[in-house]
């Protein structure tokens, strides 16, 4: 119970600092859903001169999946990868040793904190675009929606053990941009957040299916979409629930060598 | 059994070595060197249940090195280190609900919310119990003077605030043992004095165990009786204030304000061996190893000769000390064993 308590009050403060920087939240905001419109109109072009289907997509569902995506990825900002990398460089990681907290824990915890935020106001612009863009599918039924629910949550952790290993880097490197760009490339390709995957050319989606990423959007939205069997999508969730706990395992890993090697600046 | 128990406790750093330049930078690029710097150099130290130690040493002595080692923050390269029973790195959450941390330069309290946040937070993550909670917040509100700006989000406040909710925070859950690094750096001289009174007030009424790292010597003279200075990474002193003043600190100076210039100086000085006498005109100054003469003595030895109209006693301050231990102007002999007054002080 004192466990839960503890990071559920840091889950609750790293809400309220979002709410503190909502200006920069709602622009933010506001720069994705810019970006979500254009792809819109970017695969309504496309469909316009495939009407029926595109890689066994058709348009209907082609804007549910961009809405999920778009959805998914508003979900655990890269803000929070920041802030976990600049607190490593500058040694700020110190003050959170000293506190009765797992560190891996209370960073889960700071990260899932704002996601009620997140998803509500991401599910608002959601339904604008959809009510714009002719709505969209819901899925087809309860049973199905529930599937997504648990995929978008493992979705959600193995961001999140993403973004905690590759914030680790920090202990060995003096910054952390270029890796969360390079992050950020091959993520949005691997994931299925650009294009679906079934676009990819074979090869590429072999390495695509052997990577974390595909846990992020491409299964979660295609749970949604009802486009995998019953047995497929139980197995994808498994395989998402694998690399969900995969990560953070091997985050705690990285962690317990990271510590080894921090030298906190001062002497 | 001491509360603190460290045995040859060491760390050692690897800094990266570069060459200056864009060729530096290159060969560092396809080359890493690096070097060794040993910041805690096999340390012993031994502190008891209620002691309150200024831990001391100039920049890059080691201090923060060592308080971090201390919280469980940084792991000892070798060495032991035991704090009430654990080894803090091992058990880091365990040791850190029974330790309060201040860092001078570097605040617990959250940016961006109310200061009772970051408290109740605090209260959550150490899980304090309510009634106890209350109590503390209610006590440290009162003495430090916190409820102006309890609402006020940390990056709002000033510095002086600050640093007195900071010492709130770390203090809610009833640490055994206080590590300060540096508390009253960048404060005033009011608010300096309430924090010392203060962290005076938890050593004598809570019986908190106290050890701080300063570069502010009036920090140690009000809270501390013991003294322990690093250098680096070594320990080359650790006793009683008041001892080290005896030992290292003997020499006074008395200042006579002469009526007319002395007539003879051979005569003053033969009556005063050992001594070291000086003048120039109407003032004469007698130094003098307070172990060896009374200053009546010395009065009494220079009256006779010259019609003396004032007269002044200058005493070492700590702070010349140590910034002669630091200068290296003064060898202290390490080992607690040497502070005796029976060491010889050498001076260059």
């Amino acid at each position: 119970m004192g466990r839960f308590r503890k990071y559920s009050a840091l889950a609750r403060t790293s809400l309220e600092i979002t709410f503190v920087y909502r200006a920069s939240f709602a622009i933010n905001l506001i720069g994705t859903v810019f970006y979500v419109v254009a792809m819109f109109y970017l695969w309504q072009t496309i469909f316009l001169s495939n009407p029926n289907s595109l890689g066994g997509f058709t348009w209907p569902e082609m804007k549910a999946y961009l809405l999920v995506a778009f959805l998914l990825n508003s979900l655990l900002t890269w803000y929070q990868e920041w802030v976990m990398g600049e607190d490593i460089r500058e040694g700020m990681v110190g003050v959170d040793l000293a506190r009765p907290i797992d560190f891996q824990a209370s960073r889960f915890a700071r990260a899932v904190g704002p996601v009620p935020f997140e998803a509500t106001s991401a599910l608002a612009v959601a339904a604008i675009v959809a009510f714009i863009f002719g709505g969209i599918a819901l899925p087809a039924d309860p049973a199905r929606g529930g599937l997504f629910l648990v995929s978008a949550a493992l979705a959600t952790m193995i961001k999140f053990g993403i973004v905690y290993c590759v914030s680790m880097v920090a202990f060995w490197t003096t910054g952390t941009e270029g890796i969360t760009v390079g992050r950020l490339a091959v993520q949005n390709i691997f994931s299925g957040a650009l294009i679906p995957l079934v676009f990819f050319p074979d090869w590429l989606r072999t390495i695509a299916a052997i990577l974390p990423f595909q846990g992020l959007v491409s299964t979660p939205a295609l749970t949604y979409l009802g486009k995998l069997d019953g047995p497929t999508t139980i197995l994808m969730l498994v395989v998402q629930a694998g690399w969900a706990f995969g990560l953070i395992l091997l985050g705690r890993l990285v962690w317990r060598r990271a510590v080894r090697v921090v030298t906190i600046n001062g002497g | 059994m001491p509360l603190i128990e460290a045995h040859g406790l060491t760390k050692k750093f690897r800094q990266a070595v570069k060459e200056p330049g864009l060729v530096g930078s290159l060969k560092h690029f396809f080359t890493r060197q690096y070097r060794d710097k040993l910041a805690v150099d096999h340390i012993d130290l031994s502190v008891e249940a209620g002691e309150s130690v200024a831990y001391l040493g100039p920049n890059g002595a080691g201090k923060s090195t060592t308080i971090k080692m201390l919280t469980g923050i940084l792991v000892p390269t070798s060495g032991s280190l035991v704090v009430d029973g654990l080894v803090p790195s091992e058990k880091r959450q365990q040791n850190a609900r029974k330790i309060g941390v201040v860092f001078g330069q570097r605040t617990q309290l959250w940016w961006d919310i109310p200061v009772i946040e970051s408290f109740n937070l605090a209260r959550d993550m150490y899980e304090i119990p309510p009634q106890r909670y209350k109590q503390n917040l209610a006590q440290f509100t009162e003495i430090l003077g916190l409820a102006d700006f309890m609402n006020v989000p940390a990056g709002k406040i000033s510095l002086g605030q600050r640093m007195r909710a900071d010492l709130c925070m770390a203090l809610l859950h009833d640490p055994k043992l206080l590590y300060l690094d540096e508390p009253t750096i960048g404060l005033d001289i009011a608010v300096k004095d309430s924090i010392r009174k203060f962290i005076r007030g938890l050593v004598e009424e809570r019986g908190t165990t106290v050890m701080l790292t300063t570069h502010d010597l009036g920090d140690i003279e009000d809270i501390c009786k013991r003294i322990v200075i690093i250098d680096n990474g070594k320990i080359i002193h650790d006793g009683d204030l008041a001892k080290l003043k005896d030992t290292y600190a003997r020499d006074r100076v008395i200042h006579f304000q002469l009526a007319r210039p002395p007539e003879s100086m051979t005569a003053i000085c033969a009556g005063l061996p050992a001594c070291e006498v000086t003048n120039d005109g109407l003032r004469l100054s007698v130094r003098f190893d307070r172990f060896e003469y009374a200053a009546g003595e010395i009065a009494g030895a220079v009256m006779p000769h010259v019609e003396v109209i004032d007269f002044r006693i200058d005493e070492p301050e700590v702070e010349d000390l140590i910034r002669k231990v630091y200068l290296g102007q003064l060898t202290l002999s390490p080992g607690p064993a040497a502070a005796g007054p029976a060491s010889e002080p050498a001076e260059a």
